[in-house]
């Protein structure tokens, strides 16, 4: 069960359009935390993933374990959200 | 395959959604015919990861290409197209039906258009792999905004190389560009880009091999090696973005009956018929085409217009 969704984004990134839109056709809610809008925060979003790009999405699930799924990437996201 | 009589129909599948597949979609729609997109990747496709379109009829001032593929997008919906995010794997000819598999099961379409486009090419070099995603990148408008005054090198001599380097340097402390022959860019975007070469931002490096990505576990890359007239030379980069080129995005077809070029593009007669008759290609995927957004836009709509041909000349098919 998925407790919350928070999806790493930039203002010019593609592919994080892409999960918004998929998380919205599944009918979940999440928070998107804009590294161009907070510079601060990206960071926290390497320090996740261990990765330098965007989308980055944390699925925190019932037992606050954490799925951290890099990229646009439906193969990964699809599961995670379950 | 299941059973068949369980297995969606439609009137045209489309599979891709860039600038083809949704012009293509336009004029399907338009004239009542039912219009599925199937999209494994970006609506919009490579055009909706270039930072900025100038040669798109239509936008004086040029268009981003997020804004772009949107507006495509909205247009297409407005006249019924469903655009699917998932994956088609195979394509089967059944004569009246082709048969689709995708990431949401079977499904059978009067006609198809395939328009899938390419993607930007690896050098295919040691640590190009190891560092994806942790230093080396194939999208500037994604991931740049992580180098902020950092060191970076970009790849490749052509329009998408100049294009990119020329974004990322709104980041980068300093942009080496690495240039194995000769620039192959436009003379507008080489004029651009003087201006951040006499500003000490760029350093264009031409007759430059790109040999190896360099970087540590932990800290990610470091410098990239290269080979300039012989010599070894070497950039200190934090990021590497990679623009050298573009494959087709064709493997999905590779076992059916739709003809290939060398280099794997798909071939088709002046209707953009493959060989597979009720099954075209248009825009980027397609052997022969420009690789220009605005030439996709027209084989999006040529295609069209052959589809409806063929449609008319053939009677719905009863599903057995």
């Amino acid at each position: 069960m998925v407790k919350n969704i928070t999806v790493f984004t930039s203002n010019t990134c593609a592919y994080c359009q892409m999960v918004k839109k998929y998380l919205g056709a599944k009918g979940m809610t999440y928070e998107e935390v804009n590294i161009d809008e907070h510079p601060h925060r990206q960071a926290e979003a390497m320090k996740m993933s261990g990765a330098t790009t965007v989308p980055v999405t944390v699925v925190t699930k019932g037992d606050d374990s954490k799925e951290v799924v890099v990229g646009y990437n439906l193969a990964k996201l699809a599961p995670a959200l379950v | 395959m299941g059973d068949s009589k369980s297995i969606p129909e439609h009137d045209v599948i489309i599979v891709g959604a860039g600038p083809a597949a949704l012009t293509a979609a336009i004029y399907t729609t338009r004239e009542d015919i039912e219009t599925l997109l199937f999209e494994r990747g970006v609506v919009g496709g490579l055009a909706a990861v270039t930072d900025k379109i100038d040669n798109y009829p239509g936008f004086p001032n040029g268009v981003e290409g997020l804004k772009l593929a949107g507006e495509l997008q909205k247009q297409a919906e407005r006249f019924g197209a469903k655009i699917e995010l998932g994956e088609v794997s195979a394509i089967e000819d059944q004569n009246e039906w082709k048969l689709l598999k995708t990431t949401d099961g079977d499904k059978k379409a009067r006609a198809v258009l395939i328009a899938t486009g390419s993607d930007y090419k690896k050098i295919g070099v040691p640590g190009e792999e190891e560092f994806y995603a942790r230093g080396v990148h194939y999208c500037a408008t994604c991931d740049g905004a992580f180098y902020r005054d950092k060191r970076l090198v970009v790849v490749g001599g052509g329009n998408s190389a100049f294009q990119e380097a020329i974004f990322l340097t709104r980041f980068a402390s300093h942009i080496d560009l690495l240039v194995r022959s000769t620039v192959k860019a436009s003379d507008v975007l080489e004029d651009e880009m003087q201006k951040f070469v006499k500003e000490g931002k760029v350093t264009i490096h031409l007759g430059t091999a790109t040999d190896e990505v360099v970087g540590e576990e932990g800290k990610g890359v470091t410098k990239v090696m290269g080979t300039q007239d012989g010599k070894k030379v070497e950039f200190l980069a934090d990021g590497v973005f990679v623009f050298v080129g573009l494959k087709p995005n064709s493997q999905f077809v590779a076992e059916s009956k739709i003809e290939l070029d060398d280099i794997g593009f798909i071939k088709t007669n002046p209707d953009l018929e493959t060989a597979i008759p009720g099954v075209f290609a248009a825009g980027d995927i397609r052997s022969g085409a420009t690789m220009q957004i605005a030439s996709a836009a027209g084989e999006g709509a040529t295609a069209a217009l052959k589809i409806r041909e063929y449609l008319e000349g053939r009677p719905h098919p009863v599903q057995n």
